[in-house]
């Protein structure tokens, strides 16, 4: 019986003294997420910048990104089959959308990610202790760069927004943004090499022009009329740009990153493809020969408008018709689901594929010009203003625009404008801009209200911060 | 008279005296369990001899050699013996499974049933047996109240369990299982006729004594073991035919082409169907289903001597599915033995299964592609290539050969998708433990036992790359391929065909040691446990590999041959495994069997709160019982046997729960693209892949979740037992359950996170009745019902988590939505009040797009002229509310007869069968086709052919329905080659008849999708979603069991 006594407290011993080890038993490190403080690598700042750059790939842009630039907007309708609505398209392309339209939930959710992204990635950069200051400067140039630019299409949609070092829920006011969009793209100004000084493997990277034409356009948002026009002129005056001398090639690979580009969305279709998710899929030709799902395709309304001005180069360079042999020999059926589609997001290499090489053009230098062109008329300056628009125009074989009344200049310059940057993402934003809304989209059928010149903050986002306000109208 | 009586004996014995050689045989009789020699039993010889056993159980009778000895013995089984030409024998009898003195495994012991204070619902082997299936799961489904089981009928899947209504969001929704004392993931790898008992601790205060892993509810398991002095061979088979129960009658081709064309007609297609003279005409579902077969044979061998018990036994299971081609096989061997020593006093306990399961899968998704393919598409073309829904917009008539060619929708060909199918799936599962038990007196023991399982898993599956191009058009030609493939050279969309293999291991272990007290004092009983437990579960890794372009012939499908063209992709991950120490100690008391009290406490530490550093946490319950039938004022109420009260309160813990991680989110090596991956990009003249890195969101530490568990019920026993039944009533709340959160969407970081965030309340009725009554010895009936009612409800989130949305239709539509006051992820979507009949209506109204006359109305709830997310209201949850079995059994003679009934109500099922709609050219069914709207027969309640694709309340229909599960008839002969052996016959018919107004294929979806993976189950997927569901089967069964 004492034997077994003691065989019990052994046993019983045995098992509590257990406890004493069971911190480490219990200490299970995961083996599948890596800790942000365990990583054996030392994340170098520029993995962070890029990282910043990585969310232009983001699907947002292969289709959201779609639907409130353009299907919204008088230059294309939603497409695709009648019965798919293609999540929301079909509301924003009726103008009937709403606070809850997922479509603005998510490129607003996206834009303040990218912020977010821009910002941590700066503060890592200031800390990291690069001895390299104009390496460093770079660096958060370019992260300074890419959070206005996000900024930008935030305070063009929605107007007052919040600033995310400022308050999440209190919005500032549009100029104080403008003043964060500006004050960020001086610091890139200052610190961004020029696009010929940087290495050839940089190639796409924010540069000192780019963040000059962005800030010549914020200006140009701000009615900075002289602001604009000096800025642009820098941008000109720089000898780092020069137009394509056909305007066909603008949108295909073999100009990516070329003459005329100052900013791009970067996208690469050969295994191992990275491009911007599925850009070129939801846009291609729908149905028998097609590649694509069919959506954001030109409206009559555009077709119209290039017929009217005789402007058959961009008309044919923007426009997909069924039935034609494209510039690369593909044959588009006579039979596709759609009377037509956007040749601009057209990738010849990758047509269907969920990656494909086209580069978004997010500013180019043939849009330059029509800023200077639009701010010097607003500043009375009618000779620069005709002479830089119509070295838009002689690219594409129309007659010179000659009339100096500023009135009629400026509906000149704003019709070049549509054609000239149709499909590139710009048309809504330069309807509310100069306040064309109303007319433009009412001679395309569509029920324009005022509160259409602003978008409704999301839903999404007023239940999360209920005390945020909303725009007026919404 | 007892003299004359003993006289009459007397003479009797001396008569047989004078016939036969008498002898003397002496012998010793015990308990076959505790091997406990019984005193008292009486021992009678044929002849007429009577004894009784002494009190060392020893006995000594004369008797003839053609005697037999039968031995009886209050609360065991009457057992005879031949005498034959033996003198001494040694007897085990088998305690009787009397329905009072019915013992309980209640987790690291058993207990009397009658002294239970906790709800505990036991099934037994035969129970299980009468509902043959794959996993012993589905066989209990409408037999045990509180707990609701979704049985899947899909080859080789385990059933959803949810004991006493879902308490949470994103962990783990499954009890514990726990196998002969060893928790294990499920039990499908276990032969149900290896079960000897089932027991479900669904209370608080029965399942603490597990902690904080028994919110969930505990199953516990025990397999069958040899018994001392039976030899017993078991030989069982059946074998069956399987089809699917509820078929929907499709539109036929000339419904069809007018339904689709009245769609064209509205949106202006410019062009239509011909509704006659088409030359095809499919029944899909006819092409793809076929009868599907089940065989089942099992055989085990038991026994047992003074030293060693054993039972060993083997199973197939083959089920050929309703899909040509699918095949789910499992063999089990399994063998559990028992060693004894120092009389009884020390023992091991062995137990070894072995599991070997081979699945070959075909797509469930087939289920939703005949729904929605064109009847006009031919399943195959003369020359061959797969049957496309292509249309010849000139004629109007289905031909691919003409000019203007039109494809009908972007639906898959059914048929071709199963045949061009390849998968393969093979597991092994070795499950096996030791315990030691030394009864150190007759009123301590300790028990000390490992256990582990080891899972070995592989698949395979091949895509013929080229075939599936050349079928997805009749006019796609080798040559075009070639083409294409010289073009991308590098696009592995053109290789000629891709194969994956998975590989997945695992391991889990526990070690357990705990000491049993057990004493009476005088009236006062008490039985106490104390122990600890040691475990880690979920190592394992896994490694899944691609190559392309090996030849077409099955022997070459490995990776040696693939072409160094394209890569070959690895991805080899170790799983994170879990470590849970464990304390617990339960005291159980009673004063007289009249008064109980039940103390539990568990104090647990799980690694998987490494973030916080706060592993521990501790689990109280408490249960109190009264048995008033024992009182003395009862002692007159003969007709009361047995009334109970109970009561009980616990806390309950969940530990299966996600990993929150402050992370850097990366993805070197392997790019994968944009559509998984936004960190990267490219840059530089060739656009080289550069890396890139965000910053994850910071982690909240998680903790627990803990569920507060409160519980009343009654037992009762009537009219000599012939009427029993309990009545529960408990309140569940989860008061800190884990959601998923979206960080503020104008926030910097984009990872969803975890947090503590809702509690939600399970309350419910649980109530179970049984009349058994023996008329006579040759008839005897028994009929019980059980019904349960549970209403789920979050009662409180955290403001900025509320809204989370779920329940996806994969088209963009949600149905689901987390809200305070609602059930957990209830349904929420636009309300059908209508369909709208003209235009000038709709110009007068709200939509939520440009509607066309025949599209249902929505209701503009905030009546602001707009139809959007602030319109969509709630209705009510998939989770049903009431669940209720009905059983009847009798037996009349030789022959058995059951029937088992089951139903649900109170939830809703989404019939996204019908709902979703892509391109307009899905087929329809007849229904659908019938009742529709047309401008020249307008129906306010159901749209027209042109419609939109909103998720509505239209397409939420009632998921209530009430099933036979089984009806069995059997017959057995007896004493067909000596005392003991016996053999049953019987037919089956399991599922024979439904009851339902749900309008789709199966009102019973678990949620799980075909590739079955659990968490779609979860209650934000798309549990109560009909998709692409395995149809629930009507199987008939043809078996036979032989005893010897």
């Amino acid at each position: 019986m004492k034997l077994k006594t003691l065989n019990i407290a052994l046993l019983i011993a045995a098992g509590f003294l257990f406890q004493g080890c069971t911190k480490d038993f219990l200490n299970v490190p995961s083996k599948e997420i890596v800790e942000a403080d365990d990583s054996n690598e030392v994340y170098q700042p520029e993995t962070f910048i890029n990282g910043v750059y990585g969310m232009f790939t983001d699907w947002n842009y292969g289709f959201a990104y779609l639907g409130i630039t353009e299907i919204i907007s008088d230059n294309a309708d939603k497409g695709s089959s009648a019965t798919d609505t293609g999540t929301d398209k079909d509301i924003l392309d009726a103008l009937t959308y709403t606070s809850t339209t997922p479509s603005f939930a998510s490129t607003w959710e996206h834009w303040y990610k990218s912020i977010g992204r821009a910002t941590q990635a700066i503060e890592y950069t200031e800390n990291f202790g690069l001895t390299d200051e104009v390496y460093k400067n770079r660096l958060i140039g370019e992260a300074r760069f890419l959070r206005a630019l996000n900024y930008f299409f935030l305070v063009r949609g929605w107007g007052d927004v919040t600033i995310q070092d400022v308050d999440l829920i209190q919005r500032q006011s549009t100029a104080a943004v403008y003043a964060y969009i500006e004050a960020d793209l001086q610091f890139a100004i200052e610190h961004l090499p020029l696009k010929s000084a940087y290495e050839a493997k940089d190639l796409g990277r924010a540069t000192k022009g780019a963040a000059q034409g962005l800030l010549a356009k914020v200006f140009l948002y701000q009615s900075k009329w002289q602001d604009a026009v000096n800025m642009a002129q820098t941008v000109l005056n720089s000898g780092e740009y020069s137009l394509e001398p056909d305007y066909a090639t603008i949108w295909r690979a073999t100009t990516d990153n070329g003459r005329e580009s100052l900013f791009e969305f970067q996208a690469r279709g050969e295994e191992i493809a990275h491009g911007i998710q599925q850009y070129s899929q939801t846009q291609g030709a729908r149905g028998e020969s097609g590649w694509g799902w069919g959506f954001n395709i030109p409206s009559q309304n555009l077709l119209d408008a290039f017929n009217a001005e005789g402007d058959e180069i961009r008309k044919n360079a923007t426009i997909i018709f069924p039935g034609e042999t494209l510039w690369d020999g593909r044959r588009v059926s006579p039979n596709v689901e759609n009377p037509m589609y956007n040749e601009k997001a057209y990738s010849s290499a990758n047509a269907g594929a969920g990656d494909t090489d086209k580069n978004i053009r997010y500013l180019r230098l043939g849009e330059i010009y029509l800023i200077l062109a639009e701010a010097a008329n607003e500043t009375g300056n009618s000779q620069l203003a005709l002479q830089n628009l119509n070295i838009i125009r002689s690219r594409v074989n129309l007659p010179a625009v000659t009339v100096t009344d500023q009135v009629q200049l400026r509906q000149a310059i704003w019709k070049e404008r549509r054609l000239e940057l149709a499909f590139e993402h710009d048309r809504w934003f330069d309807l509310v801009r100069t306040r064309q809304g109303e007319a433009a989209m009412r001679a395309a059928g569509k029920n324009f209200q005022e509160r259409n010149y602003i978008f409704p903050i999301p839903d999404r986002q007023l239940i999360q911060t209920p005390e945020m306000t909303q725009n007026t109208g919404w | 008279m007892r003299k004359l009586f003993t006289l009459f004996l007397f003479l009797a014995a001396i008569l047989s005296f004078g016939y036969a050689q008498v002898k003397t045989v002496t012998g010793t009789v015990k308990d076959s369990g505790s091997l406990f020699v019984l005193p008292g039993v009486t021992v009678s010889a044929s002849s007429g001899q009577n004894t009784q056993t002494d009190a060392a159980g020893r006995f000594t009778i004369e008797a003839n050699a053609t005697d037999s000895l039968t031995f009886r013995f209050i609360g065991y089984t009457a057992q005879s013996v031949t005498v034959g030409n033996q003198t001494n024998l040694n007897v085990f009898l088998i305690s009787d499974d009397q329905a009072l003195e019915e013992v309980v495994v209640i987790g690291y012991g058993t207990q009397k049933k009658a002294d239970l204070t906790g709800a505990i619902s036991s099934i037994k082997a035969d129970e299980i047996a009468k509902q043959p299936a794959l996993s012993a799961m589905q066989s209990v489904q409408g037999k045990v109240a509180g707990l609701n089981i979704v049985a899947s009928d899909a080859p080789g899947s385990s059933p959803n369990v949810i004991i006493r209504g879902l308490g949470t969001a994103l962990s783990g929704r499954n009890p514990l299982y726990i196998v002969d004392g060893m928790p294990v993931a499920d039990i499908n790898n276990i032969n149900p006729t290896d079960i000897e008992s089932m027991d479900v601790l669904k209370d608080a205060s029965s399942a603490s004594i597990y902690g904080l892993r028994a919110a969930n509810g505990v199953v516990i398991i025990t397999t069958k073991k040899g018994k001392a002095g039976f030899l017993r061979i078991n030989y069982e088979s059946y074998s069956g035919i399987k089809n699917i129960l509820n078929p929907v009658k499709m539109a036929n081709g000339s419904q069809y082409a007018t339904y689709v064309s009245e769609n064209l007609a509205a949106i202006n297609a410019g062009y239509q169907i011909q509704s006659t003279g088409q030359p095809y005409d499919t029944d899909w579902y006819d092409e793809i289903l076929k009868t599907g077969t089940v065989f089942n044979n099992a055989v085990s061998l038991s026994g047992g001597s003074e030293a060693v018990d054993y039972f060993l036994s083997f199973n197939n299971f083959t089920e050929n599915g309703l899909l040509e081609g699918a095949k789910f096989k499992r063999n089990v061997i399994r063998n559990n033995n028992t060693y004894k020593f120092l009389e009884g006093r020390l023992k091991f306990n062995q137990t070894l299964n072995l599991t070997f399961t081979d699945n070959k899968i075909k797509p469930n998704g087939a289920f939703n592609t005949a729904y929605r393919q064109t009847p006009l598409s031919p399943v195959w073309y003369p020359n061959g290539r797969a049957g496309r829904p292509i249309l010849n917009a000139q004629t109007g008539l289905i031909d691919y050969e003409s000019g203007d060619i039109r494809v009908l929708n972007s639906i898959g060909n059914p048929v071709y998708d199963i045949s061009r199918y390849n998968e393969l799936q093979k597991s092994t599962t070795l499950q096996g433990g030791f315990e030691g038990e030394f009864r150190i007196t007759d009123y301590l023991k300790v028990n000390s036992r490992v256990g582990a399982t080891k899972y070995w898993t592989r698949g395979r599956s091949f895509q013929d790359i080229r075939d599936a191009y050349l079928n997805e058009s009749p006019t796609q030609t080798e040559a075009e391929f070639e083409r294409l493939r010289a073009q991308n050279p590098a696009s592995a969309s053109f290789a000629y065909n891709r194969l994956n293999l998975q590989q997945e291991e695992t391991f889990r272990w526990i070690w357990e040691n705990f000491l049993t007290f057990q004493k009476s004092f005088g009236k006062h009983n008490l039985d106490a446990t104390l122990g600890m437990s040691r475990e880690e579960f979920g190592i394992g890794n896994r490694t899944a590999l691609t190559g392309y372009d090996l030849p077409a012939q099955e022997q070459y499908w490995n990776l040696l041959h693939v072409s160094g063209q394209y890569p070959r992709t690895v991805d080899q991950r170790e799983f994170t495994h879990r470590a849970l120490a464990s304390y617990f100690a339960r005291a159980q008391y009673n004063f007289d069997s009249r008064y109980y009290l039940t103390g539990t406490v568990r104090r647990d530490g799980s690694s998987v709160f490494r973030a916080s550093g706060e592993y521990w946490g501790t689990f109280p319950s408490f249960g109190a019982g009264w048995t008033i039938s024992n009182e003395k004022f009862m002692q007159n109420a003969s007709w009361v046997n047995l009334l109970k009260l109970r009561g009980n309160w616990g806390v309950l813990g969940n530990q299966d729960i996600p990993l929150n991680i402050s992370q850097i989110i990366v993805s070197p090596g392997t790019d994968g693209g944009a559509g998984i991956n936004n960190n990267n990009y490219v840059l530089g003249p060739s656009q080289e892949l550069v890396y890139g890195a965000s910053f994850g969101t910071p982690a909240i530490p998680l903790t627990w979740e803990k569920t507060y568990e409160t519980g009343f019920g009654v037992d009762f026993g009537f009219l000599n037992n012939q009427l029993t039944g309990s009545i529960d009533y408990y309140h569940k709340m989860n008061r800190n359950t884990i959601l998923d959160v979206t960080p503020t969407l104008n926030s910097p970081f984009s990872q969803n996170f975890y947090a503590h965030g809702a509690k939600v309340l399970n309350q419910g009725i649980e109530a179970l009745v049984s009349w058994n009554k023996a008329v006579n010895d040759n008839f005897n009936y028994n009929v019980s019902v059980n019904y349960s009612y549970n209403k789920n409800e979050v009662t409180e989130v955290v403001p900025a988590y509320d809204g989370g949305i779920g329940g996806s239709l994969a088209n963009g539509e949600i149905t689901k939505q987390l809200r305070v006051g609602q059930p957990i992820y209830a349904w929420w979507m636009w309300e059908t009040e209508g369909v709208w009949q003209n235009t000038g209506e709709i110009a007068a109204g709200a939509t939520p797009g440009a509607a066309l006359p025949g599209y249902l109305r929505y209701k503009d709830q905030n009546e602001d002229g707009a139809i959007d997310n602030r319109d969509k209201v709630f209705f009510g949850s998939f989770i049903p509310t009431s669940t209720y079995g009905i059983n009847i059994g009798m037996n009349y003679k030789a022959f058995d007869f059951s029937v088992y009934g089951y139903g649900v109500a109170g939830n809703k099922i989404y019939n996204a069968l019908k709902g979703t709609r892509i391109n307009g050219g899905e087929n329809i069914t007849e229904d659908t086709f019938n009742e529709r709207w047309t401008a020249s027969n307008p129906s306010n309640t159901n749209p027209g052919a042109a419609r939109d694709t909103y998720a509505s309340s239209y397409y939420l229909e009632s998921g209530s329905y009430f099933r036979i599960n089984n009806a069995t008839l059997g017959y057995t002969f007896n004493k067909l080659y000596s005392e003991n052996s016996k053999l049953r016959i019987y037919f089956s018919a399991q599922n024979p008849l439904m009851f339902t107004k749900y309008s789709g294929v199966s009102p019973e979806i678990s949620g799980v999708s075909s590739s079955n993976n659990q968490d779609d189950a979860r209650p934000a997927g798309t549990a109560g979603v009909e998709l692409s569901a395995y149809p629930t089967t009507r199987n008939f069964l043809f078996g036979l069991n032989l005893t010897f």
